[in-house]
């Protein structure tokens, strides 16, 4: 592994690059998950009325939160990515430089983990201007930080997906089959109290249940013991994906 | 002359593929040195060894020194690179693709502007520094592409087949921007297919095929060598051959036959000419000899897949 600051000016081309499509995609990321917020949390909400004490949106919102930091950041590591290094050519020109294929996709995947903070930050003014405030303004920090790691955990898995991806089409495997099943058997929409015991344990393989659970306990400042097991989970799981992913990117950038 | 590239049976294997399969050369400072060959010879693959993008498979590789290899940043930190594809940033206007560029060779921000000025007007792009890369034509994109790999000022460049796909004009005017750059002492390190290409900008080149190296020289020496000074061709029919060779054979200093049509070198023409006239054979062509003729005998007339 060979990495160095030249991570930052990887970030800093995708920043200048971003610049012109800053507009369009400050639609995009926003309309699904307020779709989600509309439809489950106003629709559905009125139905569920409180949970735990407090209305349904401060159940949803938090998990609706990572949700889109989640999307966002797989999406820019698989296609961001793939058209970068296979219909653009970019990594060869970069490589090229002193900077190293580690540098490169190291500087694409906390890019993506902006992005997808970026996104989570966009539904979190969302939310606070539907009335659904974070307990505290530690709260809003801690979630700022919380999706920096969320972030950089899902860039990491797209980028192991990206690195032996052959097509476009090929992300839509992982999108339909993982991404999907895990926004609707983390947590995000309704509690994995009621699931039976299998599923339960299903869910605590996705990283998404544990990043869910932290962002609803900071959200609504419950915090409990059990969190740091989550905690430790997505740190772990960050490391690992970061690293694997790297290196295989690594494998397809250099022959 | 110093050597700043030398290469020791170096090879390199894409699984069982041996793309370069041992091959020796010595590069001097301040030389343009070109790798001809058809395509698949190994000309791309040796240079992306040498420019440290791609691992050496075997052998010893040493560039300004130092051993090449993917994590070397000291060299790719001297390297200029003209690729053969075009990597530009599309998503950059033609003045942020040089200024992000030149963060990685860590330029400092106002050497960097007083830099791509000058490059700009180098490769004839001032009035485009603010268009996007898709308003650009193919010659202007292979000019940018030149004026990037000159930003960090390299010791040596390369260049990945840099005129594919251009007009007369666009490759001339990059044969002059290349042969000035080796005026001010840069090394240039050259692929082509192009023998003219070779012939207008190399000092030395090396003919490469299935990954060897079958000759190396100075082209017009090769030339003289292996060919002569003049070739006639002559369109006739393999049956007429024997006829053809008894009369014209000994004024010759080779002969070859592809398809339709009989080769013959020779230093001096003039006989075999008139020779050529007494048998009437009006399908004919007298030209000097080129790099062409080189390439093609060493590498084979027969199409290459």
């Amino acid at each position: 592994m060979n990495f160095s600051h030249r991570i930052l000016y990887v970030f800093w081309r995708n920043m200048v690059s971003y610049k012109r499509f800053v507009l369009t995609t400050f639609l995009a990321s926003l309309i699904q998950p307020l779709f989600y917020l509309i439809t489950f949390g106003i629709g559905m909400g009125a139905y569920i009325g409180h949970f735990g004490g407090k209305p349904y949106l401060y159940f949803l919102v938090p998990g609706v939160l990572i949700t889109s930091v989640m999307m966002t950041a797989s999406f820019e590591c698989m296609y961001g990515t793939f058209v970068k290094m296979i219909h653009e050519k970019l990594y060869d020109s970069l490589i090229a430089t002193p900077a190293s294929a580690e540098d490169a996709v190291a500087g694409d995947i906390a890019w993506a983990a902006f992005r997808g903070l970026f996104s989570g930050s966009l539904m979190m003014i969302v939310a606070i201007f539907m009335g659904i405030l974070p307990v505290s303004i530690i709260s809003v920090l801690l979630l700022v930080l919380l999706m920096v790691f969320v972030g950089v955990l899902f860039g990491s898995l797209a980028m192991i997906v990206t690195s032996f991806a052959p097509n476009f089409d090929f992300f839509s495997y992982y999108s339909e089959l993982v991404m999907t099943p895990m926004l609707f058997f983390s947590g995000v929409f309704f509690p994995l109290d009621n699931f039976p015991g299998w599923m339960k344990t299903l869910a605590q393989f996705m990283p998404l249940t544990h990043a869910v659970a932290i962002a609803r306990a900071i959200f609504n400042g419950d915090y409990t013991r059990g969190l740091l097991f989550n905690f430790l989970v997505i740190v772990v799981l960050e490391v690992v994906t970061f690293l694997i992913g790297v290196r295989l990117m690594k494998k397809r950038l250099i022959k | 002359m110093a050597a700043i590239i030398t290469a020791r049976q170096l090879g390199k294997r894409y699984g069982n593929f041996k793309a370069v399969d041992g091959i020796s050369f010595e590069i001097g400072e301040g030389e343009c040195f070109g790798f001809l060959g058809p395509n698949g010879a190994g000309k791309t693959s040796t240079v992306r060894m040498i420019h440290c993008v791609s691992p050496v498979t075997s052998g010893t590789l040493t560039v300004s020194g130092m051993a090449a290899h993917v994590d070397n940043r000291a060299v790719k930190q001297q390297t200029g690179v003209i690729p053969q594809e075009i990597t530009l940033d599309n998503d950059l206007t033609v003045r942020e693709n040089l200024q992000v560029h030149a963060h990685f060779f860590a330029i400092p921000r106002a050497e960097a502007q007083r830099r791509i000025d000058g490059l700009l007007k180098f490769v004839e792009l001032e009035k485009k520094r603010d268009s996007r890369i898709d308003q650009l034509s193919t010659g202007m994109k292979r000019r940018l592409l030149i004026a990037r790999a000159l930003l960090n000022q390299p010791r040596i460049i390369i260049a990945d087949e840099p005129t594919t796909g251009l007009d007369p004009q666009a490759r001339h005017l990059i044969w002059q921007r290349l042969r000035q750059l080796k005026g001010q002492g840069t090394t240039l390190v050259l692929t082509t297919q192009y023998m003219e290409e070779a012939q207008q900008l190399c000092d030395r080149i090396v003919i490469m095929h299935q990954g060897r190296i079958l000759k190396e020289g100075v082209p017009a020496r090769l030339i003289a060598e292996e060919i002569g000074r003049e070739v006639a061709e002559i369109r006739a029919a393999p049956d007429q051959d024997e006829r053809l060779l008894a009369e014209l054979a000994p004024l010759a200093r080779g002969h070859e036959r592809v398809g339709d049509t009989l080769y013959l070198y020779s230093d001096d023409g003039r006989a075999l000419m008139k020779k050529v006239l007494e048998l009437d054979l009006p399908a004919t062509v007298h030209r000097p000899a080129s790099l062409e003729d080189v390439f093609l005998k060493l590498t084979g007339r027969g199409l290459i897949e």
